[in-house]
């Protein structure tokens, strides 16, 4: 099962800016004249890329240039990258909706794109009437709706509504018939936008559970988009990650996503001052330097919430005789404090100290947070307060577990917790 | 490598081709052209009091006002026949052509949504229009036939049975036009959004074009051409012949509206599938 099933060869899309329609006759007429009449190559091909790399050049962008792979039967490629990276523009095109400018995709077999939940349902018409249509709009037979129908049905779990108009559906039911029916679909390759962006977590759960069935079981193909890199990791074998339109990395999903999350990583790990007048800070204490050390076996890793981490700040103490302490708070990115760790009062003399706090690995729950430092006199005295000094990311790491919708709670550690059977007890029966 | 001897099932290149899809990839969606026909009658007549009755009622209430209007009013002579008769012939074909043409004329504003996120050959949705309108004809042939036969048990006309069949060829010239504008119309719409107020304008203006509250018999010798230039002129005149006897055509007309139609047809299906693709970029 080694043969190439789809092969891009340097698909490229050009996309016209700004207000379309208006004046587009004016134009339309322009480029006509440029390219028939003064037989000028098509001047807005050519300009291609700007300085800045953006791809932009006189109003016209680049979606998606020269992308090229190749992907093998059964394989279950991730595609991820930042909004307006490409990644929709590229399923269009294998989806034949849309047409490259540039370049060819070749491939074997027939396609199935799932690029909206609910494309092709109409409102007015009942769930029974949608999943009929639905279907053969994804591309399905008579007879294999015939087959699925009650598949699909129960697989919605909107048995009792199947004659009410779908404009009479809560959100929530609407998305789980309109999935419901893309899920039953058979195709060789199948292809789906970002499906983990509406529906309750049990649902996508569910959702997710199906595609993998769909992978591992039948040996499907399947692209799939999406921002939730847990459901990436999970699924997929190879990733493609799209930055401005290029292929930045593309190969083994965990070292693309790796790469891909710790670019993108918000974060702020170490800032040191040279001079104590630009250091932060007052006539009692002045800030050297505040870092975060992340314990992670490959530096380019970035840190999810098995990684330990610790806290060291540097500072001047100018004064004597003062009982000093100090405080570490951990924020969430919103603001809401998760603890505030403080070290045993003790006077000090004048000069530089170190304070260094660990915080165990499986501790954090994922998302972003920000520390800041707090300088105490006498346990009760603020002397001086380091807002918001270093920044950082937490991923989401998981394992042996099909849930992939955010872990609730602010924070997610492993208390010892076991279930065993229980002995000499009789059961009821 | 290993390339030369994979087999491709398809390609996406830049173009797309005249034709937009295979015969073949169009017979397989065959079953959604009827599911599509069926969700947009039900569709259209849902949560509505008569249903698939308007389909009779609309065409009853315009021609009572027609009635009031040019013949009450205007006194523009019907030839003897009864002229709530002789404005519903006309009316039954100038609905079918107008509801093609108008109907499929927006086949990309409507599915905009729907042609940006599933794919499917894009002339099933025009099709399945063009095939829900002729149903709708169907509907307004049977009122036309009762109010024929109650004319004819009246005593009022003549119905000749061997002339129906001339009708068959007019109905087709006449959905066929419909159908070619329309697919050319939708085009120009989707791109030109002004082009839909215009084509308002267009349909009132070709309506007395036709001759539809008169007959060709009543028109000056001096202007009668531009009547004629239309290629559907002749298709009312056949009608009306086949029905109640009166009509004024020749078998050089007939060509002529036929070669119209088939040259409509074979251009619009190709400019949509061509042109269609590259605008669903821009809708």
């Amino acid at each position: 099962m080694s043969d190439i099933i789809i092969q891009a060869e340097n698909i490229s899309k050009l996309y016209r800016l700004g207000a379309v329609g208006t004046g587009s006759l004016k134009q339309d007429m322009k480029l006509w004249w440029q390219s028939r009449v003064l037989k000028k190559e098509n001047s807005f091909f050519q300009t291609g890329i700007s300085a800045t790399g953006d791809a932009i050049s006189d109003g016209y962008l680049w979606s998606l240039k020269n992308v090229s792979f190749d992907i093998k039967e059964g394989e279950v490629w991730g595609i991820i990258g930042q909004n307006g990276a490409g990644k929709s523009t590229l399923l269009k095109i294998l989806s034949r909706i849309i047409r490259p400018t540039e370049g060819v995709v070749r491939g074997r077999g027939k396609i199935s794109s799932l690029l909206e939940v609910g494309a092709g349902f109409d409102r007015e018409l009942s769930g029974k009437e949608n999943i009929v249509i639905s279907g053969y709009l994804l591309g399905m037979k008579k007879h294999d709706i015939r087959k699925k129908f009650d598949e699909i049905v129960e697989f919605s779990g909107i048995e009792q509504f199947l004659d009410t108009p779908v404009k009479r559906y809560s959100s929530g039911m609407y998305v789980r018939l309109a999935f419901a029916v893309a899920a039953h679909l058979d195709p060789d390759i199948l292809i789906v936008d970002e499906v983990l962006a509406v529906g309750d977590s049990e649902f996508q759960k569910k959702c997710l559970g199906k595609m993998k069935e769909v992978s591992t079981q039948k040996g499907r193909t399947i692209l799939f988009v999406s921002h939730n890199m847990q459901a990436i990791t999970n699924l997929c074998s190879k990733t493609i990650w799209l930055q401005k339109g290029r292929i930045r990395t593309s190969g083994d999903t965990q070292t693309v996503v790796n790469n891909y999350l710790s670019a993108y990583q918000r974060k702020l790990l170490k800032q040191e001052w040279e001079s104590p007048d630009t250091a932060p800070g007052n006539a009692v204490i002045k800030m050297q330097s505040v870092e975060l050390i992340p314990y992670l076996s490959n530096p380019l890793e970035p840190i999810d919430v098995r990684t330990p981490l610790t806290v060291r700040f540097r500072f001047h103490n100018y004064s004597k005789q003062i009982n000093l302490t100090t405080g570490l708070h951990l924020f969430t990115l919103s603001g809401e404090c998760i603890f505030d760790v403080v070290c045993s009062p003790a006077i000090y003399d004048e000069g530089i100290l170190e304070g260094e706090c660990s915080i165990p690995g499986n501790f954090l729950n994922d998302g972003s947070y920000y520390f800041s430092i707090v300088f105490l006199k006498d346990t009760s005295q603020t002397l001086y307060y380091l807002e918001e000094c270093l920044h950082f990311d937490m991923e989401d790491f998981r394992e042996n577990t099909n849930w992939f919708g955010k872990w609730p709670g602010y924070v997610r550690p492993q208390f010892p917790f076991k279930l065993k059977p229980c002995k000499n007890t009789v059961s009821i029966t | 490598m290993a390339e030369k001897h994979i087999h491709w099932d398809w390609e996406i290149k830049t173009q797309t081709s005249w034709l937009g899809a295979s015969w073949k990839e169009l017979y397989s969606y065959k079953d959604l052209l009827l599911r599509l026909i069926r969700k947009d009658f039900l569709a259209s007549y849902q949560q509505t009091l008569l249903g698939p009755f308007w389909a009779i009622l609309q065409p009853i209430f315009a021609v009572l006002i027609y009635v009031l209007v040019f013949y009450k009013v205007m006194h523009i002579t019907t030839l003897g026949i009864p002229p709530f008769l002789y404005y519903l012939t006309g009316i039954t074909l100038w609905n079918l052509f107008s509801d093609i043409f108008q109907n499929t004329s927006t086949t990309f504003v409507v599915n905009a949504y729907l042609f940006s996120k599933v794919y499917f050959p894009r002339i099933i949705s025009p099709l399945a229009v063009m095939l829900l309108q002729c149903v709708r004809f169907l509907f307004q042939m049977l009122l036309l036939i009762g109010v024929l036969l109650y004319y004819y048990l009246v005593g009022k006309i003549h119905l000749q049975p061997t002339h129906f069949f001339l009708a068959i060829p007019a109905v087709i010239i006449t959905a066929g036009i419909g159908f070619g504008t329309g697919l050319i119309f939708s085009i120009l719409t989707a791109k030109y959004r002004d082009l839909q107020n215009m084509l308002q304008l267009i349909i009132r203006l070709l309506m007395f074009v036709c001759p539809i509250f008169y007959s060709l018999v009543l028109v000056q010798p001096k202007i009668k051409w531009i009547v004629l230039l239309n290629p559907l002129s002749s298709q009312f005149e056949i009608f009306r012949y086949s029905f109640l006897g009166i009509g004024e055509f020749s078998s050089l007309q007939i060509v002529y509206s036929a070669v119209f139609m088939i040259l409509l047809v074979g251009g619009g299906v190709l400019l949509f599938n061509k042109v269609g693709e590259k605008l669903i970029d821009v809708i």
